[in-house]
């Protein structure tokens, strides 16, 4: 623990250092990934306004979701996504060889060294847009309930940064693995709009073996009490334990990868 | 001194999926679920003393890397024991860490848009090395290896012969038992393998580090390493001191007779005559307990002989027919 | 030659065998997406400005599993490594046009997609929810010109941002502003009658809407035979534009990397 905290902030430190070599470019990423999210957030909310709502959810409400969604993955993915992503070439390239001779967690290496400041343009969309939709929308606020959003997004990043890991630590063993990648944003995708207006067998994928639904829609419609399928009254905690469960197994599963590394190849 | 390294039938395997070749065979990848397997380590056994210095060496694909791997705990052995320090080395993974230095020749520790310093400083961290050890680890180090210059350079702009020399003070900050080198010779110009190979050396004889560097360089062995470790094709072919491969191979010494006048033929029980060209003869001396002064005292006087050369078999030769022939045999 | 190229491109993709269901099963699920969300806002209503649901579904299939798979992403990764690696230069020695090069490759790349994703994933789709066949054969031809004419647009807007990196160094952030744009103003999520109309007035005029919305709506019939003749005129103007534009681009790149060395 005491050696965490004298490795990693330098781990970030030292990322931070290399990154600013090319500080220009770094900033004309945040512009254009918070254009591109607010894109399509306009294309969704013109659907909303022009329809009113969407599987009862009106833009405010949907403002909620979406700002959920994209703060909780940023959050998630800052620790995660690009690191891992690269994974299979890391591993191709024989750096991740590197990691394995060294004291230190590999995962813990990788997620620190890689500590993305490339989300700014993320949260900056998402944080006032959350902010005006919580204005907006009809919320019975109280201490709990408070507590209970920080709560769901420390999931909902949980969530994103167990998947995005295990995804990743795939490539350990069967040397490619960004390909999955597809099919975990055609989830991500999904958990933009209400669980309900899909078909059941989605929704059951949803809330277990991708359960994405807890990353943004579960949360969203406990604050805004709405009634969530297939889970009932049980959605509210399940959201704030889904997180930690998703990474407890990713964690168990990380370990079978490492175990079973393949090595650079020839 | 006491046994460090212990493989006993160390065996990996790897699993590869099958290729098939041309538009069908590609469409036929989409579903195939078939593997080959690539036998990289077969059954190799030794054992490695503190202070001593191996070198491993084998051609291309011979499974060094692959063996360097599984001593280091990346890889998990298909078969055999493996026990490094006392531990099984893919078990303690991180506890062995903190015992052994690895220099990978072809990929690079350091961070490439950082200088250094930032890079040893990193490592200081994470191994935990005291300031102080760590500050004199890294002076000596750096005086040894001449990079006073560089050291607050980006790692980008270092030559690799540089950065080569880099690796290896970093991997030697935290005081390791074993450093491990997987080819760190390679690509490297003659000025900078020199460098490479004395400053190993030294490490090797005046801190007492264990050595162990895999290569392709015969060279690299002469100069380092008293003791040598042959592969191919996964398997162990020679065991032992480089001294005693000539014997073990059955090398085979060449004379040179250099004749005043053409003596006619000379036949000798000690020696065989390869080349006649009159006035100069050349043999092979086979027998390993044949000296110069045996051959001298056959061929007896009165030939007019003007000068005799005694050739060492070229070692590289040596390997080379030795690989070329691929014995069955295990000399030790 | 180039056929030669295309033919190369497409084996490349077979020998990834597990990208190639990946991407199937991503693009699966999302255009399941966009037609829930299209039977979500539709529940309990049968027309809205006389587009009906079963409309919206085909416009589903069509602007997301058919026109979604034009992929800038793959072919300014290519050009960005090609920059980066210096492997670029390596082209300018043979006797080709390198634009021309990418071009037949994604054509390669754009069949393999075809036939591994679109027509499985329009195929179990529409099994499922069922597609409307063209408005008439007139329309089922003209979206034949209009999806051509869509995947040449697409790929010059996708060629003038990766040759741009080379001036901005970043080719990253250019792919993501070609992402928000598209996923506005291509009509792939929203089709531009459902635009308000202050916005649709701008962006009927872009050459995005030739990208994903034009072609779908001449397929549903949705576009007067007149202003269909009008329409395609002015997309091959567009075309006609950026494949200028991408040729002046790539002269002064390919004078940079003389001059310059890359
Ligand atoms: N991860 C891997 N997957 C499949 N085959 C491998 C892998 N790593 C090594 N090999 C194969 O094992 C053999 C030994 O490789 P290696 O140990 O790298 O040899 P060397 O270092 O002596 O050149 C080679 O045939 C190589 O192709
Ligand atoms: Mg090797």
């Amino acid at each position: 623990m005491l050696a965490a905290l004298r490795v990693l902030p330098f781990l970030v430190q030292l990322h931070m250092r290399a990154t600013m070599e090319y500080r220009g470019a770094m900033i004309l990423g945040w512009i254009a990934m918070a254009f591109s999210y607010a894109s399509v957030y306009t294309a969704i909310a013109l659907i909303v306004l022009r329809f009113e709502n969407i599987g009862g959810w009106v833009w405010s409400e949907m403002a909620l979701l979406l700002s959920f969604h994209l703060l909780g993955y940023s959050l998630g993915a800052a620790f995660s996504f690009v690191q891992f992503r690269q994974l299979e070439d890391i591993v191709r390239l024989g750096t991740f060889d590197t990691l394995m001779v060294k004291p230190i967690s590999p995962w813990a290496y990788l997620a620190f060294s890689g500590f993305n400041i490339g989300y700014a343009g993320h949260i900056t969309l998402a944080l006032p847009l959350m902010t005006w939709a919580l204005t907006q929308a009809d919320v019975g606020w109280n201490p709990t309930l408070v507590l209970y959003l920080v709560g769901a997004l420390v999931s909902s990043a949980l969530i994103t940064a167990a998947i995005i890991t295990s995804i990743g630590a795939s490539a350990l063993v069967w040397v490619r693995s960004r390909h999955l990648y597809s099919i975990y944003f055609g989830f991500w995708e999904l958990a933009r709009y209400p669980l309900n207006i899909f078909p059941g067998i989605i929704q059951a994928i949803m809330v277990t073996v991708m359960p994405l639904a807890f990353m943004s829609y579960v949360p969203a419609a406990v604050l805004l009490d709405k009634e969530v399928p297939l889970l009932g009254p049980a959605a509210a905690p399940l959201a704030l334990a889904a997180g930690p469960i998703a990474t407890i197994l990713a964690m168990l599963y990380w370990r079978w990868c490492i175990r079973n590394y393949q090595g650079a190849g020839g | 001194m006491s046994e460090i390294i212990v493989a006993d039938g160390v065996t990996k395997r790897f699993r590869q999926p099958k290729r098939y070749s041309g538009l069908a065979g590609a469409i036929k990848g989409l579903i195939s679920r078939e593997f080959t397997e690539v036998r990289a380590v077969e059954d190799i056994s030794f054992t490695i003393r503190a202070g001593e210095a191996v070198g491993y060496l084998g051609p291309n694909g011979a499974g060094k890397s692959t063996m360097i791997k599984m001593m280091t705990g990346i890889l998990v052995p298909t078969g055999g024991a493996l026990s490094v320090l006392g531990r099984t080395p893919h078990e303690e993974r991180m506890v062995n860490a903190r015992e052994i230095g690895v220099v990978f020749g072809q990929r690079s520790q350091l961070w490439w848009d950082l200088p250094v310093h930032d890079s040893f400083e990193l490592h200081r961290r994470i191994y935990d090395v005291p300031e102080a050890r760590y500050r004199e680890n890294l002076a000596h180090l750096t005086r040894m290896l001449g990079m006073e210059s560089y050291l607050d350079r980006a790692v980008r702009q270092l030559s690799l012969g540089q950065r080569m020399r880099a690796e290896m003070a970093m991997a030697l900050l935290h005081d390791p038992r074993i450093l491990f080198l997987d080819e760190p010779t390679i690509g490297l110009d003659v000025v900078a393998k020199d460098a490479v190979r004395k400053f190993l050396t030294e490490v090797n004889r005046e801190r007492g580090v264990t050595i162990i560097l895999t290569t392709h360089d015969l060279q690299d062995i002469e100069e380092i390493c008293p003791r040598l470790i042959m592969v191919d094709d996964g398997k162990l072919l020679f065991d032992g001191e480089l001294k005693r491969l000539r014997t073990a191979l059955g090398a085979r010494r060449r004379l040179k007779l250099d004749f005043a006048t053409d003596p006619g033929p000379v036949s000798l029980t000690s020696a065989r005559l390869v080349s006649d060209e009159g006035a100069s003869k050349h043999f092979l001396i086979e027998n390993e307990e044949t000296s110069l002064v045996d051959v001298l005292a056959e061929l007896g006087g009165g030939h007019g002989l003007k000068d005799v050369s005694l050739e060492e078999p070229d070692i590289e030769e040596v390997i080379r027919t030795f690989y070329q022939q691929r014995p069955a045999l295990v000399p030790q | 030659m180039y056929a030669a190229f295309a033919a190369n491109a497409f084996q490349t993709r077979l020998a990834y065998r597990n990208q190639a269901w990946s991407s199937f099963f991503g693009q699966l699920i999302q255009v399941f997406a966009r037609i829930a969300i299209w039977m979500a806002v539709y529940a309990g209503v049968a027309s809205v400005d006389g587009i009906t649901l079963a409309d919206m579904i085909t416009y589903a299939i069509l602007a997301t599993a058919v026109m979604g798979v034009w992929d800038h992403a793959l072919l300014m990764r290519d050009l960005d490594v090609a920059i980066k690696t210096g492997d670029v230069a390596v082209f300018l020695l043979k006797p080709l046009h390198y634009p021309l090069y990418l071009f037949a490759a994604h054509c390669g790349n754009l069949a393999f997609n075809t036939l591994a994703v679109v027509l499985p994933v329009t195929l179990i789709i529409g099994v499922t929810y069922g597609i409307q066949p063209p408005a008439s054969a007139m329309h089922g031809a003209s979206f034949l010109g209009f999806w051509a004419l869509s995947f040449a647009i697409y790929f010059l807007l996708a060629m003038t941002c990766g040759l741009l990196a080379f001036w901005l160094m970043t080719a990253h952030s250019l792919e993501w502003f070609l992402t928000g744009i598209m996923a506005l103003f291509s009509g792939s999520i929203l089709p531009l009658w459902f635009f308000p109309p202050a916005l649709a007035a701008v962006a009927q005029y872009l050459p995005f809407a030739w990208v994903a919305y034009y072609p779908t709506a001449v397929y549903l019939g949705k576009l007067e035979p007149a202003e269909t003749g009008l329409i395609l005129a002015i997309g091959l103007g567009w075309a006609a534009v950026l494949a200028a534009g991408v040729g002046l681009l790539w002269s002064r790149a390919r004078h940079r990397i003389v001059v310059q060395g890359g």
